[in-house]
């Protein structure tokens, strides 16, 4: 890119802050980054029946996720193909054919042309069977057990390439359901805040921060307030006898194409008592009880998929990361319910989430503000570079390529910022 | 019909003294308003019916709206710090209905809050309050206090004091 070297902001251990405020920089990850990676769309429950649709915004483009008549799944441009309105304007719905509110062009679920009123005028020449005269597919779409990704680029990696070893948090996700199946119909939470969106995407695999982030969801014992569900799940102790903060331990693993995960700070402790009892049951008479234990353990907090999404398989839930410009970030959380456990279980996700996840929770406030300081922060000269050196030089190979660091190693930042300049150096 | 509609101007005071004490940030008080299995609930989608199988943006009991409040006078909740001023604008006030006791009513009423921090930009709020009220030992209380936010399923910036 003119004027800037991309090779010259990244370092093993440190980051030039421009990536995070500078606009410029913003426009080439949407074109490098978000244009050619695999984006998180959606999941497949938020469009059950034929005609089911969600439209969304990526990277200001307008875009619809269509169930099809034979059960497909087909992720559209929305737009018309003959002035370019908007076609689809309700965030959700279920359409028979899709309708453009200007001059009436009608299109099929999957995006070709239906109807031209009065379409006898026009000139011979003109071919309104051209598929640009429809709401074109994006070039590429692919499912990985329901979690639906699309691409802008015809060509790249294949989603399972992209994936990785990382679709084992989907499966993990996956599992929590005694049917394998999982349904995200409870609504969003949505927040923005004025930052850049890779404030979001480093503090998903960052084990440091919560001591001083988080210190208001500690009381005065040590104890934090309750998040979770079951009889472990009460208020539970923040700090380990060191003094250091237990979710500081848990340990980052980090995966091929920039995806990490954190360890879980439960992992030893499966949840019971009450409706927990019944959940085990039921997990229990599909895997046997090794492996229904083994699933309450929860021994990963989340795996966060690089650009897009984070799956939060402690706390059942999938959070997308929507860049809109340097400055300014969203991110929509959704409640996961997992198919076949008990209704009160969906019950008590839901109430968690309220105040671990919503705009106004005790946890996100916190980031949120850490994320929109960084931003001002970052915009004072003096010394340019965020460091990320944690545990550098420490991280051990595992197999499959994936990488761990302990002690709240940044061993997930650098794996991300890794990635970011390998995407950022191809032209 | 034999409910006995209270007194419109003594709901009005109510109302306004309820939005006062959260403006002066008196919010231990503001949650003895409520009767001990009082909800604050604020909604994440129009005409939300339920609170148990959908997202809230709050939906507070009482040991949910305590920690928040304790929370709110921590000394290093950060994004409090310098805290939010607020003022809210309560209008439009009608008693729609007896509620399931007889000591129960039901109150419709819109609001404006406006919030400034130090730094941050102004946030405009506005809705529609529908307050679930019980008379106790003579003093009004809030069984449920639920904010219809006019863009409840919005996106939101960090939120930290009640509508």
């Amino acid at each position: 890119m003119d004027g800037i070297d991309i090779g010259s902001l990244v370092r093993d251990d440190a980051i030039h802050q421009s990536v995070y405020t500078d606009p410029k920089i913003f426009d080439l990850e949407v074109e490098r980054i978000f244009r050619r990676v695999w984006i998180y769309i959606g999941h497949e429950s938020e469009v059950k029946e034929p005609g089911d649709f969600q439209s969304l915004d990526l990277f200001g483009q307008p875009i619809v996720m269509v169930r099809q008549r034979d059960q497909s799944i087909k992720v559209l441009f929305n737009r018309c193909g003959h002035r370019g309105a908007k076609v689809v304007n309700e965030p959700c719905g279920n359409a028979h054919t899709f309708r453009c509110c200007y001059h009436g062009w009608a299109f099929k679920l999957d995006g070709a042309l239906a109807g031209v009123p009065q379409r006898e005028d026009y000139p011979a020449d003109v071919d309104l069977d051209d598929p640009a005269r429809g709401m074109p597919s994006l070039p590429r779409v692919a499912n990985y057990r329901g979690f639906v990704f699309a691409s802008f680029s015809p060509t790249g990696q294949s989603l399972a390439e992209w994936l990785g070893p990382a679709t084992m948090g989907i499966d993990e996700l996956i599992a929590c359901s005694p049917e394998e199946k999982i349904d995200l119909s409870g609504g969003v939470h949505r927040y923005r805040y004025r930052g850049n969106w890779k404030h979001q995407f480093e503090n998903l695999a960052d084990t440091y921060h919560p001591n001083a982030a988080h210190d208001s969801t500690v009381d005065e014992d040590g104890m934090q307030f309750k998040r979770r569900p079951g009889s472990t799940g009460g208020r539970a102790p923040f700090y380990d006898k060191d003094g250091m903060p237990l979710v500081s331990k848990i340990g980052v693993w980090a995966f091929p194409n920039g995806h990490t995960s954190e360890g879980s700070m439960f992992s030893s402790v499966s949840q019971t008592g009450g409706v927990w009892e019944e959940y085990r049951a039921a997990l229990a008479a599909r895997h046997g009880a090794e492996k229904a234990d083994d699933i309450l353990k929860q021994k990963r907090h989340s795996l966060t998929i690089y650009p897009s999404v984070d799956i939060l398989i402690a706390q059942h839930a999938v959070r997308i990361v929507r860049p809109i410009a340097a400055d300014l970030t969203e991110v929509l959380v959704y409640p996961v319910r997992m198919v076949g456990a008990p209704p009160q279980v969906f019950r008590d996700i839901v109430k968690y989430l309220n105040i671990t996840h919503s705009a106004g929770s005790f946890v996100q406030t916190d980031d949120l503000e850490a994320f929109r300081r960084c931003q001002i922060g970052q915009s004072a000269e003096g010394s340019p570079w965020c460091l990320i050196a944690r545990g550098h030089r420490s991280d051990v190979t595992d197999n499959n390529g994936v990488m761990h660091g302990d002690r709240a190693s940044e061993i997930g930042q650098r794996n991300q910022h890794k990635v970011w300049l390998s995407l950022m150096n191809v032209r | 019909m034999d409910f006995k509609a209270p007194d419109l101007r003594a709901v009005e005071a109510f109302l306004y003294e309820e939005v006062r004490l959260l403006d002066d940030r008196e919010f231990e008080k503001w949650s003895d308003l409520f009767t001990d299995d009082g909800i604050y609930w604020v909604p994440a989608k129009p005409d939300q019916k339920d609170p148990y199988d959908h997202v809230s943006l709050f939906f507070d009991d009482k040991e949910i709206r305590e920690t928040r409040i304790k929370r709110l006078r921590h000394p290093k909740i950060h994004v409090q710090i310098p805290h939010s001023r607020t003022i809210h604008l309560v209008s439009n006030v009608t008693i729609l209905e007896k509620g399931l006791a007889p000591a129960d009513f039901v109150t419709r009423s819109n609001f404006i809050m406006m919030e400034d921090r130090l730094g941050d930009e102004r946030r405009i709020y506005g809705g529609r309050y529908t307050h679930h009220l019980r008379v106790v030992d003579g003093a009004v209380r809030m069984i449920q206090k639920r904010v219809d936010l006019t863009d409840c399923d919005g996106i939101y910036p960090a939120l930290t004091l009640p509508f």
